[in-house]
């Protein structure tokens, strides 16, 4: 089997030297898939999940890719990242075979398409503006809040799965980086908002108005930091099934330089 | 001039010379020369605790900046500074050095060699710092290479490959002065190669003596891995040992067996991994070992700071050493046999129902990783994993840190590449449990703590204990700080601008205490103002 490795990689080297691959060399070769496997848990389970489900990243197991579908596609991707994204470019910090294998072990999974959003884009605009109150405090194509994450590009780092659980039970997946802050003065006030900053001696928020605010430790009488989400949990409630449905159509459209 | 003044004049230039050299009885009596910082952990023992008191929790409030040399490279800078004679001598990430002028900050020489492009590393490219003998340096490059280097002039004298980088060697260690030997270890095991402690002749480099950490054919311990697993066995060796000059005995904590994560390739308990060894300083040979975790399939490495203390444990006097381990368990052993004294857990822990008489965990089941994943505690850095810890006899408690927390392990079979990571799969973080850390003092005669500081983040820096009654150490998000040793009450601290990764130092100069750190990308010394 090493051997059949070597002349592989050895084959890689002659053709990456002559040109770019169009497809990966380790494409069925089960040690290289199980290298890859260890080098995509490594490095991307973190964000796409351990089994490549899915999770705050695209699902990677569905033979379905957001960026293009082909072998060299998804390379890519891997090398340089995606732009406007949390997806970072691996190329400075990966081998070029090591790579390939990353997309040998994704190409690995039997296909099975995600599921279609049977929602009204358009109606889950207005939901999103209106009834959903959702641009109260999420920003997109600079227009709403700036309170909540901005979800300009979020239909392209998010599963539907994954857009459907943060709507439904917002506490079960938070964005990297996202934190509560609450601090309860000596005179009993409290101030609760969106962690910028936290550490031992002080924390730095911005509450529901947007105002910035920088407290020490030690001129309040509690400084806690939670893992918490301030988003509405009530949308089970107050969203019929198909509003659920439009909302996630048009969250899932959103990809950047205008909704589609 | 008569023939006796020429005598005379030779003779004094030549005791001139020699009275800046630092010999190995120099090195030897380090804990008591408060010009100096001469070796990783201050003193054979690994102390890192210095009798300078001008610094003090009554006027600590009043540290401020003497200056701050900034590096301009990027990476972790997690070195300890050496001092001697007017001079720091500091190293960076990716093979870079300077020696700074002690009055000013300014820097007299830089030295740098590439990092190849082609090194395959697990956790960055920092280094931990110099060791000296005579007029000469000695500092381990990142492809797996050790280098004697002119302390005059940051030539480089020679330079030795311990290891072929290409297969997954690397090197970080701060290297270990022992007679007229620079031992140091090596790191590797993510990459699956057989890792080793080397002595080298500091004169010229010539290798006198390896040991390697994963026993071959025929040797006592290859019985302990299950076919020709051994030859991909790990147990690094990246954190510099201790030494006891009177049992000139060795001492060097082993790191992880490989795959990290899947124990299925390897059956046994995988001998010297995870271990504590000790060596006879002249040739090498093992005179004991003490493993804490056999078969080892969580990343628990035990590289970290084997302190030598002589104190009482449970009533009759014992030559010691402590290791807080990264398997979350504070470890006393008997330095002269190896023989186990106790084992206290000082983190939660959920893998094991303590630790047996014979110093072997008591397992519970359900905690090997699998591939759906199993919830362990520690997380797989720690506990305490290899940050530079203090013993301060002044209070007697014993300081490091810790990362506090679970996570999840995942485990799967893995066909070895060379070259590649090795690793058996992954770690997962749980979902809503950020993790923390804390600075914990502990009385190592008992392992009873006596009190923790805690951190928003998973600890990064070292230890330094004084004889100010202080303990400096510093945070993840750039906070250098000074904590009452006793207490653990924060009494100064300075938002740095960057990440401590480092231990701090303390010294004498020109009759001031002075302390030092890595921040960042900068080295800073403070004293007291103005």
């Amino acid at each position: 089997m090493t051997a059949r490795i070597l002349a592989l990689a050895s084959a890689l080297s002659v053709c990456a030297a002559a040109q770019q691959l169009q497809s990966s060399p380790f494409n069925g070769d089960k040690e290289s898939i199980g290298a890859g496997r260890a080098a995509y848990r490594l490095r991307c389970s973190a964000c796409h999940g351990i089994h490549a489900g899915g999770g705050r990243g695209p699902a990677l197991n569905r033979g379905k890719f957001e960026v293009g579908d082909t072998d060299l596609d998804i390379y890519r991707v891997i090398e340089r990242g995606v732009p406007g994204t949390e997806m970072p470019a691996y190329g400075p910090r990966s081998t070029e075979e090591n790579i390939w294998r990353i997309v040998s072990y994704l190409r690995s999974f039997e296909p099975s398409p995600e599921e279609d959003v049977l929602g009204d884009a358009q109606a889950g605009e207005r939901i999103f503006w209106g009834k959903g109150g959702c641009g109260a405090c999420h920003r997109v194509d600079r227009k709403g809040g700036e309170f909540g994450p901005d979800l300009t590009r979020i239909g392209r780092s998010r599963s539907v799965e994954h857009l459907r659980e943060s709507l439904l039970d917002p506490e079960e997946d938070l964005p990297p980086g996202y934190f509560v802050v609450s601090a309860v003065h000596h005179d009993g006030r409290t101030t609760t908002g969106i962690g910028v900053a936290f550490d031992d001696f002080s924390a730095q928020l911005r509450d529901s108005t947007g105002k910035l605010h920088s407290i020490l430790r030690e001129e309040v009488r509690s400084l806690e930091r939670e893992y918490t989400s301030l988003m509405p949990s009530g949308y089970r409630e107050s969203l019929t099934a198909n509003e659920q449905l439009d909302l996630l159509a048009y969250m899932k459209g959103l990809r950047g330089g205008g909704a589609k | 001039m008569s023939k006796l003044c020429v005598i005379a004049g030779a003779l004094l230039a030549f005791v001139a010379t020699l009275e800046g050299q630092v010999d190995q009885g120099v090195l030897a009596r380090s804990q008591e020369d408060n010009e100096s910082w001469l070796m990783y952990g201050r003193n054979y023992s690994a102390w890192r605790y210095s009798t300078l008191d001008e610094i003090n929790t009554e006027n600590v409030a009043g540290l401020v900046p003497a200056w701050i040399f900034q590096s301009g490279v990027g990476g972790k800078f997690q070195t300890t500074p050496l001092v001697h004679d007017g001079v720091m001598y500091v190293t960076g990430p990716s093979n870079h050095a300077w020696a700074l002028d002690l009055k000013t900050g300014r820097e007299l020489w830089h030295y740098s060699e590439p990092v190849p492009d082609d090194l395959p590393l697990c956790c960055g490219k920092p280094n931990r710092g110099f060791a000296i003998l005579g007029e000469r340096l000695y500092k381990v490059n990142m492809q797996a290479t050790l280098v004697a280097i002119d302390a005059t002039t940051g030539s480089v004298i020679w330079e030795v490959e311990s290891a072929d980088y290409r297969i997954g060697y690397s090197n970080t260690v701060a290297p270990l002065i022992v007679k007229d030997m620079v031992v140091i270890g090596i790191a590797g095991a993510e990459f699956g190669t057989r890792d080793f402690i080397d002595a080298y002749d500091a004169e010229t480099g010539e290798r006198r003596w390896r040991f390697w950490t994963v026993p071959g054919p025929g040797e006592p311990g290859n019985e302990t891995w299950g076919g020709d697993s051994w030859k991909r066995g790990g147990a690094s060796t990246w954190i510099t040992g201790s030494y006891d000059p009177e049992l000139d005995l060795i001492y060097w904590g082993t790191g992880n067996p490989g795959p990290d994560l899947d124990g299925s390739p390897r059956p046994g308990d995988n001998l010297y991994s995870d271990s504590m060894v000790a060596l006879d300083a002249d040739t090498g040979q093992l005179r004991w070992y003490f493993q804490f975790t056999p078969h080892d399939v969580h990343d628990w490495d035990s590289v970290a700071d084997p302190v030598l203390i002589d104190m009482e444990v449970a009533g009759e006097s014992r030559k010691a050493l402590v290791q807080a381990n990264r398997n979350g368990h504070l470890y006393a052993l008997d330095r002269t046999s190896g023989e186990f004294l106790f084992a206290r857990a000082y983190t939660e822990v959920n893998w094991t129902d303590g630790i047996s008489p014979d110093g072997r965990p008591i397992l519970i089941p359900g905690h090997e990783p699998t591939d759906e994943g199993t919830l362990t505690c520690p997380g797989m850095g720690g506990g305490h994993n290899w940050h530079a810890t203090s013993y301060s006899p002044l209070t007697d408690l014993y300081y490091f840190n810790s990362g506090d927390g679970c996570q999840i392990y995942h485990g799967a079979p893995q066909e070895f590449v060379e070259g590649e990571y090795y690793l058996g799969s992954a770690m997962e973080n749980v979902s809503g449990e950020p993790r923390e850390g804390s600075i914990i003092a502990v009385d190592p005669a008992t392992g009873d703590t006596r009190w923790k500081f805690p951190l928003v983040s998973p600890p990064s820096s070292g230890m330094l204990s004084t004889g100010g009654g202080l303990l400096f150490a510093g945070t993840m998000e750039g906070y250098f700080m000074a904590l009452d040793a006793r207490t653990g009450k924060p009494l100064w601290r300075l938002q740095t601008g960057g990440p401590v990764r480092a231990p701090a130092i303390t010294y004498r100069f020109q009759g001031r205490q002075h302390v030092a750190t890595a921040a960042g990308g900068s080295m800073m010394v403070f004293r007291l103002g103005p």
